[in-house]
Formats: structure tokens, sequence, C-alpha cells
């Protein structure tokens, strides 16, 4: 570790605390603890939806994917970006309009049921821990790999610095770190592209033409089919990507921090070209490395790729460019797992203390420690299942975060808002043949079992054949909504009306 | 349900939850209560059906066709080699159908963002029907 990388980190860790100061200072109900105050504009929200969805996977994963794998390191982003239109069209402005601080809000304000309160919050938290794990052992060891910190600490400092964040300023704090991690990632994706592009004379065609003879896959890298050859499993996946978005807890949460569906939808706008923009530079990066920095050097550092992106900042620019990108991977890490933390937050302190067994009677103080505490709690819950699960293949962890978000959460999202005899039973049926179907599949397929001792947890010959179960257990949520429907004798088509006005016009808010 | 009362006052039926508006156009019960207003007759309203139906017609054939595509070339990759030919030079097709999608999610979003001011102005003026002023209230 040199000293610019120290320099560059401290100024990142030491501008992140300021923040934190100044927002805490604002931070002193829990609509602002939750929400930022709903005072947040379009293009600030944007950008932080940009901050929270970007993890380290995408920006240094992505790069080192299509290095190695050309195309087939591509492919996820297209889901991750198409995404958006679901997001859009379908959950972020009836969320705006019916919701306060979470998913378990909007869907009750159709039904005044603790039961399905209750299960939104079980979803929202697995999901949640199962994201953060992921985040956290993979953010573990980039910032070992990154900066020669030891795995424990590296994972403690990032837990120290998400908790400090949320614990104190809350919505704000995290919202504006980030907004300028946003910031931070896209300068820095500039930088390379243009550094990579100047290499190439600006000519993308001159780019193809090169990497089509730079890799061990010659031609082949430009194509679909180095990396994922079970055509099912690809599409399994890829639909678990375009569904999940939209049930995502930490994305959805952002929504509750501007004022009105008009903004909810300039928020998206931004989102997509930020998020979309930035797919496209990796492209350039990944092409870079594999251009000029070559697939044996970007293995033999890191089996998985992870490091393509800071060896090209290496290659073009030197320590001080490979020390920036590596500080601005470490602010990405900080952003994701902070907005983690505040919505798995919400779920426990507002859904469950607050609304289930404070029957929403808590006072305001009660709410605010409470929310506290959930902070810490699940900072201190993920930073020890992080530990425990270092030595574990949770790669996959973010997938079936998605494939529960898809399964669980966005079937009783879109039969809240547009299904009329859609009642609490179907509600219940929906989350939980969503969620249960999702986890059963995943623990007997090849993610989890693996012949080979050691490629996965349970050593085994997988029961359940594709590594995601989004084909199944997606389809399976929107049928259990629908069959737990029509077996129960409830109607709630009155309150029905109520939802619908509310969710389509933005007025009568229930705040 | 009551088909008649565009443009008349919004009743109060149930009393329930809390409202922040304070000071609003909502009818309003006995000592500062906000009660809701006519749910069924709002959403029987003339200007809400029709933002609902504007709504749908634009959404319903935008969601088949962006879900359509991508499903389309999900399956295409998957399956088959179609896409692997040259379109310029080294580019294959596969790049011009990614690259493809991506401009769709762009278009579709500023296409959105121009159609829904629509929406929003056809809501304001149905909840202004019933007294209910959206600036007012938040």
């Amino acid at each position: 570790m040199n000293a610019t990388v120290i320099i560059i980190f401290l100024i990142i860790v030491a501008m992140t605390l300021v923040i934190t100061y100044f927002a805490a200072k604002r931070t002193n109900t829990t609509s602002d603890f939750y929400t930022a105050g709903g005072g947040l504009t379009g293009w600030q929200n944007g950008m932080a939806i940009a901050g929270d969805y970007l993890s380290a996977a995408s920006f240094l994963g992505i790069a080192g994917s299509i290095a190695l794998f050309g195309f087939d390191g591509f492919l996820f982003s297209i889901g991750y970006l198409v995404a958006y239109l679901v997001v859009l069209f379908v959950v972020a402005e009836p969320l705006r309009n019916l919701g306060k601080f979470t998913l378990a809000d909007m869907i009750n304000a159709r039904f005044n049921a603790k039961k399905v309160r209750g299960a939104a919050a079980l979803s929202s938290i697995t999901i949640v821990i199962f994201y953060m794990i992921a985040q956290l052992v993979g953010a573990g060891a980039l910032i070992q790999l990154l900066f020669g910190i030891e795995y424990l600490w590296a994972v403690l400092l990032v837990g120290i610095m998400m908790t400090i964040y949320v614990l104190f300023g809350g919505m704000t704090a995290t919202s504006w770190v980030q907004i300028i991690k946003a910031v931070l990632l896209m300068v820095g994706t500039v930088i390379l592209s243009f550094l990579v592009l100047q290499r190439f004379d600006f000519s993308i065609l001159e780019m193809f033409a090169q990497v089509k003879t730079a890799t061990p896959h010659g031609e082949a890298f430009l194509n679909p089919g180095v990396r994922y050859k079970i055509p099912l499993d690809t599409i399994s996946l890829m639909l678990a990507l375009v569904l999940g978005t939209a049930g995502l807890p930490h994305i959805l949460m952002r929504f509750f921090t501007v004022r009105d569906a008009k903004t909810a939808r300039s928020s998206v706008m931004w989102a997509t070209w930020i998020v979309g923009i930035f797919y496209v530079m990796t492209i350039f990066l990944g092409f870079g490395a594999a251009a000029f920095v070559g697939s044996e050097t970007i293995i033999s550092t890191n089996a998985a790729g992870n490091m393509a992106a800071p060896l090209l900042a290496q290659a073009l620019g030197g320590d001080i460019l490979m020390s920036f990108i590596s500080a601005v991977a470490f602010a990405t890490i900080l952003a994701v797992v902070a907005g983690l933390v505040l919505s798995g937050a919400s779920a426990f302190a507002h859904d469950i203390y607050g609304q289930i067994i404070k029957k929403g009677k808590a006072t305001e103080r009660q709410q605010m420690l409470a929310a506290r505490y959930a902070s810490v709690g699940v900072a201190a819950l993920s930073i020890l299942l992080a530990v425990f699960a270092q030595s574990l293949n949770v790669a996959f962890l973010v997938s079936l975060a998605f494939c529960i978000a898809a399964s669980a959460n966005l079937p009783v999202i879109v039969y809240t808002i547009f299904w009329k005899k859609f009642n609490t039973t179907g509600a219940m049926a929906a989350i939980f043949t969503g969620l249960i179907s999702a986890l059963v599949l995943v623990s007997i397929s090849p993610s989890v079992m693996n012949p080979e001792a050691g490629a996965a947890i349970i050593t085994g010959t997988p029961i359940f054949p594709l590594t995601n179960p989004a084909i199944v257990s997606i389809p399976l949520g929107f049928i259990g909504g629908v069959v737990g429907t029509l077996l129960s004798k409830e109607s709630d088509v009155r309150k029905y009306s109520e939802v619908k006005v509310r969710a389509n016009t933005g007025g009568f808010r229930q705040l | 349900m009551a088909k008649t009362v565009a443009g008349g006052k919004a009743r109060a039926v149930q009393a329930k939850g809390k409202n922040r508006g304070e000071g609003s156009g909502t009818v309003k019960g006995e000592a500062g209560k906000e009660n809701l207003p006519d749910f069924d007759a709002i959403e029987a309203s003339a200007g809400f059906r029709d933002l609902m139906k504007k709504k749908k017609a634009f959404l319903i054939p935008v969601i088949a066709l962006f879900l359509g595509l991508y499903l389309l070339f999900n399956f295409v990759i998957s399956y088959t080699d179609w896409l692997d030919q040259a379109f310029v030079g080294d580019i294959t097709w596969v790049w011009v159908f990614a690259f493809g999608l991506f401009a769709m999610t762009w278009i579709l979003v500023t296409v959105y963002m121009k159609r829904a001011e629509k929406f929003d102005d056809m809501a304001t003026k149905t909840l202004k029907e019933f007294n209910y002023d959206k600036e007012e209230n938040r």
C-alpha cells in the first residue's frame, strides 16, 4: 500500500464523516431517519439510486468478467438496466403514493393486517441479509486485495463505517454517501474509458478488431456462450435480474425520499441514464483490460477477474490512477452496504417493532431508538455472518436476492396495485410461496450443492439443475397469490377503490 | 355505486386514518378529524376512468414490448447463434441488439416522462373536482 492510496482513502473516509456530521444535525425524526425528510430532488435521488445499485460487483466484477469472458461478462448488465423499466412502469409511483417508509407500508395501505406486514418484512429482511453477506464477503476480499488489509479487519472497517453513517446520519448521510460515490464512480470510469479509447484511436471498430485476437477465446470472445452454456439457466438468471430490481427493499426505500410520484419518476430517469452509461463504459474497461493487461495477468492476481479494472488503471495511468480507482471501489462498497443496513433496520424497527408489536402507537422517541438499535443490530449480525462466511462461495447470494425479490415481493406489489379481487390470504400465499420456493430450490441447486468438495457450501449432487431458481419460483409466487385469493372468501374490494385512486392520483396520502 | 357525483363534494363516508393535510380542501369532520372521501365515487367518475383508460392504453403495450424484446433476446442468444454474424467489422449483431435494449430503455423512459405529465394533469383535475388539492395537502 503506497502513500497515494492512503491519502485518497483517508480523504474519502473524512468526506463521508463530515457528511454524516452535518446529516446527524438534521436527523431528528423517524421521517428524517428513514427518508431524509422526503426532500430529495429527482437528480439527487436518481444518483443515490445509482449509488445504491452499482455495487463493487458491478464495477470490478463486470469489468473483470468482460475482460475474461467477453460478451457473456456484459450480459447481466442488460438485465440490470432494463429492470428499471419495471421499476418505472409498475412500482415507483404507486409505492411513493401509498407508502411511508417500507414496502410493507404500501401493501398495508390495502390490507390492514399485521400478518401481511410481518410477511412482507420477513421477505425484505431475508433479501437484505443475503445481499449484505454477499456484499461484505466480497468487500472483505476486495479490500484485502486492494489495500493489503486482512479480511477480518477489512470487514470490520466497512462494517463500522456503514454503522456510523446510518446510526448518526440516517437516510440523509446514506443518500449523500451514495451520491458522492456515484460521482466518483462515473469520474473514475470516464477517465479509464477515455484512456482506453485513446489507445484504440477512438475507434470502436479498432477496439473490437484488437480484442478479437487479444484473448485465448479468439472470435468467440465477442459472442455469447463463452461463460454461460446452459440456456435455461441463463434465461432463469436474466429473468431474476429484470424482475428482481423492482422488489429490492433498498432500492424501493429510495422512492420514499422524494416528495411525490413526479419526482420518483424523474429519479428513475436519472438513474437509468447513469446506470446505463456506466454499463456501456464497463465494456471499454473490460476490453481495455483484455487488450492491455491480458487475461493471464488478470487471473493470476485474482481468479474471478476482480482486479481487471485496477490493473488497467495501473497500466494506463500508473500508481496514482490505480490508487484512485481502488478508493472509488472502496466508496462503492460503503454506499451499497449503508443502504442495505437502513432498509433492514426499517423492516425491523418500523414494521415489526413499531407497527406490529407497538401497533403503531410507539412514541416518536421510542421509534427513533428502535430505528437506531435495529441499525446496529442489522450491522452487527451482517458483520458476524460475513466473518463466518469468509471461506464460503457466496457470490450467488446476489442473484438469489434478486430472485427472492422477484418471486416474493413483485407478485404481491403487482396484485396489490392492479388486482381488485386480491385479498389478505392471497397476499400471504404470494409472499410465502415465492420466498419458500426460491429458498428451497436454491438450497438443492448447484449454487449450494456441488459434487466437488469445497466448490459450494454442501458437497453432493444437486437435485435441482438450475443455479438460479427464478424461472420456477417467480411463476410460483404469482400463482400462489391467485390460488390463495380464490381459496379464501375474504374480499377487500371496497378498500381497492381507495388504493386505486390513491396510487394513480397521488391524492389523499396518509402520513 | 354512485355515478353522479362528478364535480360534487367529496362525501365523508369512512372516518378513519389521520391525514397530514390539515387546512386542506377535503371535507373535514368535527374537531379537526379528517374524514376520507368517497373513493368509490372518485373511481367511478368520468375523469378518473378516462385516466385509467389512457394509462392502460399506454402501459400495457409498452410493458409487453420491452419484456417481449428482452425475453426474445435472451432466448435467441441462449438457443441460437443467429446474432453471432458480423454487423460491421468485428462487431457482431449481438452487440447491436444489446445496445438496442439499452437505447430502448432510455427511449421508453423519455417517452413516459412526457406522457406522464398528461396523466398528472388528468389526475390533478379529477382530484380538484372532488375538492382535493395535492399541493395544499403535501
